[in-house]
């Protein structure tokens, strides 16, 4: 019954959305209706899953590319201290600055709009993951380094058998976070590149129908970008359960 | 007599400046099982991780016997110190697996522990004295020649600690290993030990050193020997008299 009880706010919001729009008259290119929405999503399904699609690519490489870049160079910097002090200022500095700002300039230097996208959405992923990562690396049991030490491990097996072990459970929540911002990135990018054609993600899609004020169309886009970055988190909790079930505090069985 | 360690004139003093340990002149013999005791902080964690290498004497010298790696030692924590990510069969293996050593031995050192049928379970799946076997195995895995404990079952409860105790004692009389031991504990340390050290307050230092002559193997029931009480009064009075001084 309570785990109902979020669904049935929901009904009623959406219910009272429908019947403030219908009482008033207000028309659908000012505030469309939930009805309204869903018939746009029908009438416009494919074409939008098609959005989708391209939206996707783009975060789910931005993902990738964070993971493989954001791990990469972490575990570079858990090697020397000497080496975090002197890099890790950089890597805040791709976490504090807003990625709009930076955008002009790589759509003007790369030509190619997927990698534009790209680049842009990894920016606004990579550092949960580096630093989460960083972080994990360096809090390895004491003792057990000691133990890998006595026991003559090579610097490979350390690393292998007791740091990124270590670092998995830091890694993952650095990576859930990143899922969404990976979403964010590429929708942020996708409006300020501009993007048009049949190979257009959502975002620019959802531009392109409001400046046209098609609202409901505009509200379908929403919705699906809302679903998708929902869908993302809820994939990379999953995962993150399934690999840490047998022994961390945080998936412990529910 | 053959020697596992000899310690020569070893001091320690930390980089903060701390200094933890006055000279210490010590020889340890070859399967013999010794205990150190002494007060909180006065350095005995610190003098075992130096004679197991995993710490640099500020001055003096170690002569240790055993050749590097889990075949040569093996060292057991306060804490279990286990794996959480690993099962107890993969925690027991580790030596073996860094040292690239063959992995049978495994099962029996399991068993020796008293941990049979627990081989795929995970850390957080045991009680804490369970962990500390998985612990123990792990150390005795490689059948190292001498076996270091740095306050083992200090987080036990006394009913699991005695048992543990019982267990570990004839774990020693069926292999001789040297054991050194580290405990606050002087009932534990006069029951397990061949022979007992006492420390100063910090900077420790040698204040007694008193062999313990009970016959092995000892017997659970000898906890409630009068003359184990006595010899227990005696080190508690050393202790009490390095204290005071
Ligand atoms: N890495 C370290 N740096 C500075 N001081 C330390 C360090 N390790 C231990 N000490 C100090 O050395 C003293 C002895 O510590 P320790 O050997 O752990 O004592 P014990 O095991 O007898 O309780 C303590 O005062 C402790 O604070
Ligand atoms: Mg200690």
């Amino acid at each position: 019954m309570r785990r109902l009880l979020p669904l049935l706010f929901g009904v009623v919001v959406l219910a009272l959305w429908e019947a403030a729009v219908r009482l008033n008259n207000v028309p659908e290119y000012i505030v469309p209706g939930p009805i309204a929405i869903l018939r746009a999503l029908g009438k416009d399904g494919a074409d939008l899953l098609a959005g989708l699609v391209v939206t996707l690519e783009v975060t789910v490489a931005a993902l990738l590319l964070a993971v493989l870049t954001g791990g990469g160079f972490a575990f570079l910097l858990a090697q020397s201290r000497l080496a975090e002090q002197t890099l890790f200022p950089y890597a805040v500095f791709l976490q504090v600055t807003p990625i709009v700002t930076i955008a002009p300039f790589v759509i003007i230097w790369v030509p190619n709009v997927f990698v534009v996208l790209l680049i842009l959405a990894w920016m606004a992923a990579v550092f949960p993951i580096l630093s989460n990562t960083l972080l994990g690396l360096k809090s390895a049991d004491a003792n057990l380094r000691d133990l890998f030490r006595l026991y003559g491990a090579s610097r490979w097996q350390t690393a292998r058998r007791l740091l990124l072990p270590s670092a998995l459970p830091y890694f993952l929540g650095g990576f859930r976070i990143s899922g969404g911002l990976a979403l964010i990135g590429t929708v942020v990018a996708e409006m300020v590149a501009g993007t048009s054609g049949t190979r257009s993600g959502l975002a620019s899609r959802l531009l392109e129908a409001s400046y046209r004020l098609e609202l409901a169309r505009a509200m379908a886009c929403f919705v699906l970008l809302s679903a998708a970055g929902f869908a993302i988190y809820w994939l990379l909790d999953i995962l993150s359960r399934r690999l840490l079930r047998h022994w961390h505090e945080s998936a412990k069985d529910t | 007599m053959n020697e596992a360690v000899t310690l020569r004139g070893v001091t320690k003093t930390f980089q903060t400046g701390t200094s933890a340990l006055s000279p210490v002149d010590l020889a340890i013999a070859a399967g013999s099982f010794v205990s150190l005791v002494g007060p909180s902080g006065c350095g005995k964690s610190t003098l075992l991780r130096m004679i197991a290498g995993l710490l640099d004497p500020s001055g003096g010298e170690i002569a240790r016997a055993w050749t590097a790696g889990p075949q040569g030692i093996g060292f057991v924590f306060q804490d279990a110190t286990l794996m959480p990510w690993a099962n107890v069969a993969k925690n027991v293996s580790l030596p073996l697996e860094i040292a690239g050593l063959p992995h049978d031995g495994v099962a029996e050192a399991i068993a020796r522990v008293g941990l049979e049928g627990f081989a795929q379970s995970y850390p957080r799946e045991l009680s804490g004295g369970m962990r500390m076997r998985a612990s123990i195995a792990r150390a005795i895995v490689a059948k190292p020649s001498v076996l270091l404990m740095d306050e083992p079952f200090a987080a036990l409860d006394e009913f699991t600690r005695f048992r543990l105790n019982d267990d570990l004692l004839a774990l020693w009389q069926a292999n001789r290993w040297t054991v050194i031991f580290v405990t606050h504990s002087i009932r534990e340390a006069v029951f397990l030990s061949e022979r007992v050290i006492v420390m100063s307050p910090r900077p420790g230092r040698v204040v007694a050193d008193m062999p313990i002559l009970f016959s092995q193997p000892r017997a659970a029931a000898l906890r409630n020997d009068h003359a184990f009480t006595d010899v227990c009064a005696r080190v508690g009075a050393a202790l009490g008299e390095a204290q005071a001084a």
